[in-house]
C-alpha cells in the first residue's frame, strides 16, 4: 500500500472548483513534485494534505492512517513556505526548537536535536542570529530544519525556492534533495518551474485546472508528454496540429494522430538533405538565432509555421545564420502523437 | 545645476518660516516663560526651588500627581487591551466593513473634551437617560456615580479606545498568516501562538501606543473639568486652577506643576524607548 494516498479529493472556493477528484499515491521516501502554473490547484492540494485547507470530498491518508479530518497539529507533517515563515522574534536556535518545545520536550533533550539539525543545514555558529540577519537561502534552510526536527511523516515544500535568486536556488535545490535522501523523507514539492521539477524529483504530477494531467518520472514526462498541455508546459516543445501542417513543405507525416509534439533538440538541421528515410522532412529558413549558454536556439520559419530547433554550441554551425534556407529532419520516433487539450 | 538646487532649497526654507514662527510663538516661547516662571517666587521675583518643593511635597499636589498617573495608567491599559482585540477583529472583516469601522473610529477620536463629557452626563449622569432606564428596569446595580473616579475612568477609557485602535490597527497586519499556520503545524495552539509569537512581535507597537495613551490621559483637561470641575483632584485640573486662579492666580506654582507633568511624560517616553530597544534586541524586529 502507498505511504501517502490521496483519493478523489475535491475542493471549491465559492463556485470555483480548485481541486477536482484528485487521486495520487506516493511511496515512502519518494520525492514527488506537483507541477503546474499558478491557479492549477497544486498549493491547495499541498495545504489540504497539511490540514490548512479543509477538503469538500475525498480522503487523505499517510502511513495507513486517515488524516482527512485531523487538525494540522495532529497530522505530523512538516511544511516549508515560500516566504520562509520564520518567527521574527526568535533566533535560529529557538525557531528550530519551537516544535519540540510545543511537544513538551526538556531543554537537555532539545539541544542535541537542534545541534544535529544545525549541522545538517550547515548553519552551525548562526544559532543566535535572528531571521532578519540571515540571507534568503539561510532563512529557507532554517525553515527546513524547523520542519524536519519533528521527524514528520511527510515533508511539504510549497515553492520554497521561488523567492531566491537563480544561483542560490540551484544550490539549495541540490541541498534539499541530498537532505531528503539522507533522511529518506517522503517529500511533496510544489513548483511552477519545470526545470526545477525535472531536476529534483523522483516523480512528477503535472496539474491542470485541479486535475492531474500526467504522472511519471521526469524522463517520462519530458520525453513522452501525454497531452498538448504537458508538452507546452514542459520545455520548449514544438506543438502542431495536423491542420497546421497541411499544405506546408513537410514530408513523411505519420498517418495517425491529430496533434504532434517534437523536442527542439531532437530536430536535425542543415543546409542540405541528409538521411531522411525514416522521418519527417521540412524546408524552412532560419529567422532568429539566440544563445542559451551551451545551447544555440534557432527559430526556423517553415512557410509561416515557427519551428524551434536547439543545437549544442561548438558544432560547426556558423553557416546557419539568419536568413539561411535549411532542411529540417525529425526522426520518426521523436515525432510524438499527443492528446489535444481543451 | 548646483545653483538652481541651492536656490530651490532656500525657497523651501522660506516656506517653513510661518511654521517656525508659529511654533516659536505658541510653543517654545510659552514653554521658556513657563520654565523661568517655575523658578520664581510668587509675584514673579527672584530665583527659588520652592515651587517644586511645594509641588512635590504638599499632600494636595502629590495626590493630584498620583491620581493622574493612576487614572492614565488604568485608562491606557484598558483602552489598549480593548482596542488591540477590536483591531484584530477588524483585520478579519471585508475591506468595505474595515473602512467603515475605521471611519467610525476616526470620528470617535474627534469626539472628546467638553462635548464628550456632556454626552456622558446626558447618558449616565444622575438624571441621565440610561441611569433612569436602569433604575426603572430594576437594574440599579448598573448605576454608578459618573462624577467619581470610576466615572472619570469610564470616560477616559472611552476616548482612549478609538485613538488606540487607529494606532494599533496597521501593526496587526505585521502578523503573517503563515506564522500562524507554521506554529499550528509545529504543534502550537492559538493561545501559544499569540503568547510566544504574536504579542512579542506586536510589543513595540503596543508599548508605543501605550505611551501615547498615557500622555493623552495625563494631559486631558477639558473632559475632566467639564465632568468633575474641582471635585476630583487631577494634575491637569490643579494646573488649570493655579494658572487661571480660583481666588488668586499662582502662576509660578502652576508653572512648576506643568514642568512636573512634562517630566513625567518625558520619563514615560524614555521607558517606552527603552522597552522598544529591548523588544528589538530580543526579537530581531525591524
Amino acid at each position: 500500500m502507498s505511504f501517502v494516498r490521496i483519493q478523489n479529493v475535491s475542493k471549491s472556493f465559492n463556485d470555483n472548483r480548485v481541486l477536482n477528484q484528485v487521486s495520487l499515491d506516493i511511496e515512502e521516501g519518494e520525492f514527488v513534485t506537483l507541477l503546474g502554473p499558478s491557479g492549477c490547484g497544486k498549493s491547495t492540494l499541498l495545504r489540504a494534505i497539511a490540514g490548512l485547507n479543509a477538503i469538500d470530498e475525498g480522503s487523505i491518508s499517510v502511513g495507513g492512517k486517515d488524516i482527512t479530518n485531523l487538525p494540522p497539529k495532529k497530522r505530523n507533517v512538516g511544511m516549508v513556505f515560500q516566504s520562509y515563515a520564520l518567527f521574527p522574534n526568535m533566533n535560529v536556535y529557538d525557531n528550530i526548537a519551537f516544535g519540540l518545545k510545543m511537544d513538551g520536550l526538556k531543554k537537555h533533550e532539545i539541544r542535541p536535536k537542534v545541534e544535529q539539525m544545525l549541522s545538517i543545514i550547515d548553519l552551525k555558529g548562526k544559532e543566535a542570529s535572528y531571521p532578519s540577519q540571515l540571507s534568503g537561502g539561510q532563512q529557507q534552510r532554517v525553515a527546513l530544519a524547523r520542519s524536519l526536527i519533528k521527524n514528520p511523516t511527510v515533508l511539504l515544500l510549497d515553492e520554497p525556492l521561488s523567492a531566491l535568486d537563480a544561483k542560490i536556488r540551484r544550490s539549495l535545490r541540490n541541498e534539499i534533495r541530498l537532505i531528503q535522501k539522507r533522511l529518506n523523507m517522503t517529500t511533496i514539492f510544489v513548483t511552477h518551474d519545470q526545470e526545477e521539477a525535472l531536476t529534483i524529483s523522483d516523480r512528477i504530477f503535472v496539474m491542470n485546472h485541479g486535475r492531474i494531467e500526467q504522472a511519471g518520472t521526469p524522463n517520462e514526462i519530458y520525453i513522452v508528454p501525454a497531452s498538448e498541455y504537458v508538452a507546452r508546459f514542459i520545455g520548449n516543445y514544438n506543438v502542431w496540429s495536423r491542420e497546421q501542417l497541411k499544405g506546408l513543405p513537410v514530408h513523411g507525416l505519420p498517418e495517425q494522430g491529430d496533434m504532434f509534439a517534437v523536442r527542439p533538440e531532437a530536430i536535425r538541421m542543415d543546409t542540405a538533405a541528409g538521411d531522411n528515410e525514416n522521418g519527417v522532412v521540412a524546408d524552412g529558413k532560419v529567422s532568429y538565432v539566440s544563445i542559451l549558454g551551451n545551447v544555440l536556439r534557432f527559430e526556423v520559419d517553415v512557410a509561416g509555421l515557427p519551428v524551434t530547433v536547439d543545437m549544442l554550441s561548438g558544432q560547426s554551425i556558423e553557416h546557419l545564420s539568419t536568413g539561411t534556407p535549411v532542411k529540417l529532419f525529425i526522426p520518426r520516433d521523436e515525432w510524438k502523437s499527443i492528446q489535444k487539450s481543451s | 545645476m548646483a545653483g538652481r538646487s541651492t536656490s530651490r532649497h532656500k525657497i523651501m526654507l522660506l516656506l517653513l518660516v510661518p511654521f517656525f514662527l508659529w511654533i516659536f510663538a505658541f510653543l517654545l516661547l510659552p514653554a521658556i516663560m513657563m520654565l523661568i516662571s517655575s523658578f520664581q517666587n510668587e509675584g514673579g521675583q527672584g530665583f527659588t526651588l520652592g515651587q517644586y518643593v511645594k509641588g512635590l511635597t504638599h499632600p494636595l499636589y502629590t495626590a493630584a500627581i498620583k491620581n493622574s498617573v493612576i487614572l492614565s495608567l488604568v485608562s491606557a491599559l484598558v483602552g489598549l487591551a480593548v482596542a488591540a482585540i477590536g483591531a484584530y477583529s477588524f483585520t478579519t472583516f471585508s475591506e468595505k466593513a474595515r473602512d467603515r469601522m475605521l471611519s467610525l473610529s476616526n470620528m470617535m477620536t474627534n469626539f472628546a473634551g467638553v462635548p464628550l463629557a456632556f454626552g456622558f452626563m446626558a447618558l449616565l449622569g444622575t438624571n441621565g437617560m440610561l441611569t433612569l432606564l436602569f433604575k426603572q428596569l430594576g437594574l440599579s446595580f448598573l448605576v454608578f456615580d459618573l462624577y467619581s473616579w470610576k466615572g472619570l475612568a469610564w470616560v477616559y477609557i472611552y476616548f482612549q479606545i478609538p485613538v488606540a485602535l487607529l494606532i494599533v490597527y496597521p501593526s496587526l497586519y505585521a502578523i503573517k498568516e503563515e506564522w500562524k499556520e507554521s506554529a499550528s503545524l509545529l504543534g502550537a495552539s492559538a493561545a501559544q501562538f499569540w503568547l510566544r509569537i504574536g504579542v512579542p512581535v506586536l510589543l513595540p507597537a503596543l508599548v508605543g501606543t501605550f505611551s501615547v495613551l498615557f500622555a493623552n490621559a495625563m494631559g486631558a483637561y477639558a473632559t475632566a473639568y467639564a465632568l468633575v470641575t474641582n471635585n476630583f483632584n487631577l494634575l491637569s485640573i490643579q494646573i488649570g486652577g493655579l494658572v487661571a486662579g480660583d481666588v488668586f492666580p499662582r502662576v509660578e506654582l502652576g508653572s512648576a506643576m506643568a514642568v512636573i507633568l512634562f517630566v513625567i511624560l518625558v520619563i514615560a517616553l524614555w521607558i517606552n524607548e527603552k522597552m522598544l530597544r529591548l523588544a528589538r534586541k530580543g526579537g530581531g524586529l525591524p
